[in-house]
């Protein structure tokens, strides 16, 4: 009976278990080229071990899970099919599990930045005319918030002409695309622009904000109306 | 996954050492203890196999979840765009065979109300008379959704809670599309669409549970 057990653990059981483990591996990772080769010799070898294994036991009676006189290379077999198996978590754990956290996190931060940026840029106070492109530069990747404070500026200097005071926020906002380091969200916001003595008057501007990610920060790329023609 | 079974050979082993040892102490003793070493290191090894694979288990079934709500999510966005793409391009020549397309792949309430549903589209149509050509610019699952008119600042969650007896859910699609008509002779027009379309999954297929402007 015990035979019998070890029979099915180290002399079945284990090979399948390790070969199993090492195609797991070859899913994770996609069967890149390097993979399938080694792949292959190691399969082949437990195949042949396994092969060499069982004609010992046709000839002997005894094999490598039942010879009361080899425990260390049971234990070696018993070993290897761990080391397989810990292997293809491992890989599994780096391959899967944590782009698929990484992604979540980021669809979370991404909108985040991007409504925020786009509430910032659409946002105008008379009375603190750089409070709020401040904001948005801060948001922006450095070498980009240059370029976008002077294009700012002249929307705003327009503004500040006819004291409007603009207030955005955001009606939706929605991912387009997102990579592991770049990503595009699109965001519409409802701005209400008020002059002192005319009714307020609204409009819900669609924008496309795009993000790089930059030592683990997203950072806004460029902000750019989605409709412009 | 199979070698479950190896912790009770290896177990096993430990048992029946231990019942050596408690039989005949004297005789069996370097040999049980040898064995037994062997035993508690195979053990070992067999409860980390054990765990290893319990958690690929794991890792697989959450990967294997996360890839199918990608993938749901895109098909959600194809239809919504396949949708609008009709909804946009509708001329006054094609527009009783576009509201038929249109008809045929919604659900629920906008389904028994289409004609009030799509009433104030249809008039833009025919406002626009002419060839007109729409083009989608920007397609996404809404994961930010304010309803500024309600309640001014107040995050709702994704899946709206008015989900309906028939879908097993409901996500939110926003699109923004531009139509411009391309009359000969007359000053070209633009309308732009910013739009937001409710797709729900009725058994496996996806239907247009809702459509709203986002203003």
């Amino acid at each position: 009976m015990r035979n019998l057990w070890r029979l099915l653990a180290f002399d079945i059981v284990a090979p399948l278990a390790a070969i199993a483990a090492l195609l797991m591996i070859g899913v994770v990772l996609g069967w890149p080229l390097w993979w399938v080769s080694a792949c292959s010799v190691l399969v082949l070898l437990i195949v042949q071990g396994t092969a060499v294994n069982f004609w010992l036991l046709r000839r002997d009676s005894v094999s490598v899970g039942t010879d009361d006189e080899g425990p260390g290379l049971r234990l070696a077999v018993a070993f290897l099919c761990t080391a397989a198996l810990v292997a293809a978590l491992l890989v599994g754990y780096t391959h899967w599990t944590t782009p698929d956290r990484d992604f979540k996190a980021d669809s979370r931060d991404v909108v985040q930045v991007a409504t925020g940026m786009a509430e910032a840029a659409a946002s105008f106070t008379p009375s603190s005319p750089t409070s709020s492109i401040d904001r948005a530069a801060a948001m922006m990747v450095p070498e980009q918030a240059g370029p976008f404070r002077q294009q700012y500026a002249k929307f705003s200097a327009d503004l500040a002409q006819h004291n409007v005071t603009a207030q955005a926020a955001t009606l939706a906002a929605g991912i387009e695309a997102l990579g592991p380091s770049a990503a595009s969200v699109a965001v519409v916001l409802r701005v209400t622009q008020s002059t002192p003595g005319q009714p307020p008057s609204q409009a819900a501007p669609a924008l496309r904000v795009t993000l790089k990610k930059h030592d683990g920060n997203w950072q806004v790329f460029d902000l750019m109306p989605i409709n412009s023609r | 996954m199979s070698d479950g079974e190896q912790t009770e050979p290896a177990a096993d082993e430990d048992t029946a050492d231990a019942d050596n040892g408690s039989a005949g102490p004297s005789e069996s003793e370097p040999t049980s203890r040898m064995l037994s070493n062997y035993g508690i290191a195979s053990t070992v090894l067999a409860v980390l196999s054990v765990a290893a694979v319990v958690l690929g288990v794991f890792i697989w079934s959450s990967h294997r979840d996360d890839d199918a709500e990608r993938t749901y999510l895109t098909r959600v966005m194809q239809t919504a765009a396949d949708w609008t793409g009709v909804l946009i391009n509708m001329n006054a020549g094609n527009i009783d065979a576009s509201l038929q397309k249109l008809h045929d792949a919604t659900a629920g309430e906008i389904n028994t109300d289409f004609d009030a549903a799509v009433q104030p589209y249809r008039q833009v149509v025919e406002k626009l008379q002419s060839q007109s050509a729409g083009q989608i610019e920007a397609v996404a699952v809404e994961t930010v959704q304010h309803d500024l008119d309600t309640q001014p600042g107040v995050a709702r969650p994704v899946v709206t809670t008015k989900l309906p007896a028939f879908a097993s859910r409901t996500d939110s699609v926003m699109l923004v599309a531009t139509s411009v008509s391309q009359n000969v002779g007359a000053k070209p027009q633009t309308v732009h669409w910013n739009l937001r379309l409710d797709v729900s999954n009725v058994d496996g297929k996806l239907m247009i549970s809702g459509l709203g402007s986002i203003r």
